[in-house]
């Protein structure tokens, strides 16, 4: 059961919640940039949440459904289309054999995720469909591509009358973090600006890492290469700073100055270029420092 | 136990064990040995385990309690005596150092002051410690590079290097397993798969395993080559003796 690829948008890709259990030989977890929203999408269909999502940033692609089939879209605020006809985003939609969906381009967030009932048809590379470069043979869609779905949906019972109430973090300035592992070794000036500061996102930011600018210059001595993971916010010696997202590499040289919380890392998933934010540190969960 | 590790959490899903930080084949055996077990014993609450030099991050899953978490890894940690080492091996890793592979080979020997056959030499003759493996999917992380052969890196890196290039860069040598960015100064390629999808696991190369780099010809490398694509090709390991 086809859906075909009339154009493919921006960066559209299959994503599930991650690839687990390789990051010990330098494979990136991957998984949706907004994992609440692709959940979300998911939920809404009656589909167990590990099931893979479309993907789309900035500018959704064009499908064309052979067959019918049910779907939601979760996150940015994109304006989908049904055969030209407008549809709601967050709440499980019919489509009909033939339909034509579009999604415009976002008023508010920046990625969003199309969910189908039954779930996308794709190969697990070690564990995951996630799309990544040498790990999966395609990194992104492109025109012409063709994507199976299942229509066994025996176990799914879809909720089409309950419409999910999304808290707005699009808006949200504000990024939760804990202290990272190099925190403390910070001069003091260097932990109050990160405090204080506000920092803007740089245009180069993608799915591997966010780049943010700040209004005073900081830095930090490189460190002996250790762990990361999404999240975290790594300071280089010539004062970039570097918040890694979903397809980091596993294990970096730059001091790891704080982490973002999960909640936080989908948050800061759906920002733009040129857009502010300010860091608040929170305690990591209680009783840490044994 | 040579030094005693701290603990502590790394965002809400996991946790960081620290050893003093050095690049140290002792430290790095502890690090080594501590994630293999603790990959075994808590295998049911774990997504990952990543060894480095000096550190481990345990990656949990979702429903797994982080503190709760933390004090038992802790307890399992400094009550645990035997070395779990997997047997390390010495695995040979076939270089052709010939045109047209050894891109910057001339540039490094000139300012070395070597010979090609001397770095080549150089280069072949010790046994390196993988540490780890991070960065790209299968890239072990080296140590062991005979000081003579520290250069700095190329001033302009070069937007594509290919899969198989083997570069010296700083203190530093090794392979890169894909296609990649990169600013060591390549002298040769390997034509081995160092990480391969359609394998379990995609890596031959384990943390704790030493690489040995043969010199060959480019006949050879075609050859191999041929053996790698066609999956016939066999790589030569053997046991190492501490």
């Amino acid at each position: 059961m086809m859906i075909k690829f009339i154009a493919s948008g921006l960066y559209t890709s299959l994503q599930d919640l991650g690839r687990f259990g390789y990051r010990n030989l330098g494979v990136p977890v991957s998984g949706a940039m907004d994992l609440q929203a692709a959940t979300n999408a998911n939920m809404l269909l009656g589909n167990d949440p590990q099931f893979s999502v479309i993907e789309f940033t900035a500018s959704g692609p064009v499908l064309e459904f052979e067959v019918p089939a049910a779907i939601a879209i979760c996150g940015a605020s994109f304006t989908p289309k049904l055969n030209g006809v407008s549809i709601p985003m967050n709440q499980a939609v019919e489509v009909p054999a033939d339909g034509r969906l579009s999604f415009g381009r976002p008023t508010k967030g920046l990625r969003a995720y199309l969910a189908i009932q039954g779930g996308f048809n794709a190969e697990k590379v070690l564990g995951s469909v996630s799309f990544y470069q040498g790990i999966t043979s395609q990194s992104h869609f492109s025109k012409g591509d063709v994507i199976d779905f299942n229509v066994n949906t025996e176990n799914s019972s879809p909720s089409f009358s309950s419409e999910l109430r999304l808290a707005t973090h699009f808006d949200a300035v504000e990024i939760e973090v804990m202290k990272g592992p190099e925190f403390e070794q910070l001069p003091e000036l260097v932990q109050s600006l990160l405090k204080g500061g506000t920092f803007t996102i740089a245009s180069n930011s993608n799915r591997m890492a966010y780049f943010l600018n700040a209004a005073e210059a900081i830095s930090a001595k490189e460190i002996i290469t250790a762990p990361v993971q999404p999240g975290t916010v790594q300071l280089t010696p010539s004062g970039k700073i570097i918040v890694l997202m979903r397809d980091a590499q596993t294990t970096g040289g730059y001091a790891r100055i704080l982490q973002l919380t999960e909640s936080s890392q989908n948050s800061l998933a759906q920002k733009r270029a040129g857009m502010p934010i300010h860091f608040r540190i929170i305690d990591p969960p209680s009783g840490t420092l044994v | 136990m040579s030094n005693f590790p701290t603990f502590r959490t790394f965002g809400e899903r996991a946790v960081l064990i620290d050893w003093p930080p050095k690049i140290d084949m002792e430290i790095n055996k502890e690090v080594l040995s501590y994630s293999n077990f603790i990959k075994r014993f808590f295998a049911e609450e774990l997504l990952d385990v990543v060894p480095t030099y000096h550190s481990i991050a345990v990656y949990v899953s979702m429903s797994t309690e982080i503190n709760q978490f933390l004090e038992k890894l802790k307890e399992a940690v400094l009550s645990f005596s035997e070395a779990q080492n997997h047997q390390p091996n010495i695995i040979s890793i076939p270089v052709c150092y010939e045109e047209p592979f050894a891109l910057d080979i001339a540039e490094v020997t000139k300012e070395k002051g070597l010979s090609i056959p001397q770095l080549i030499e150089l280069h072949t003759s010790p046994l390196y410690k993988v540490y780890f493996l991070g960065f790209l999917p299968g890239f072990p992380y080296l140590g062991g590079l005979d000081s003579r052969l520290h250069v700095n890196r190329r001033r302009e890196p070069r937007s594509h290097i290919e899969r198989g290039s083997v570069g010296i860069g700083g203190g530093q040598t090794g392979i890169y397993p894909a296609a990649s960015p990169g600013g060591w100064n390549i002298i040769g390629k390997t034509p081995l798969r160092l990480f391969d999808v359609k394998n379990e696991p995609p890596t031959e190369i384990n943390s704790g395993d030493f690489i040995k780099f043969e010199p060959i010809t480019a006949t050879e490398f075609d050859l191999l080559r041929i053996e790698t694509e066609s999956g016939t090709f066999r790589w030569r390991k053997e046991a190492y003796d501490d």
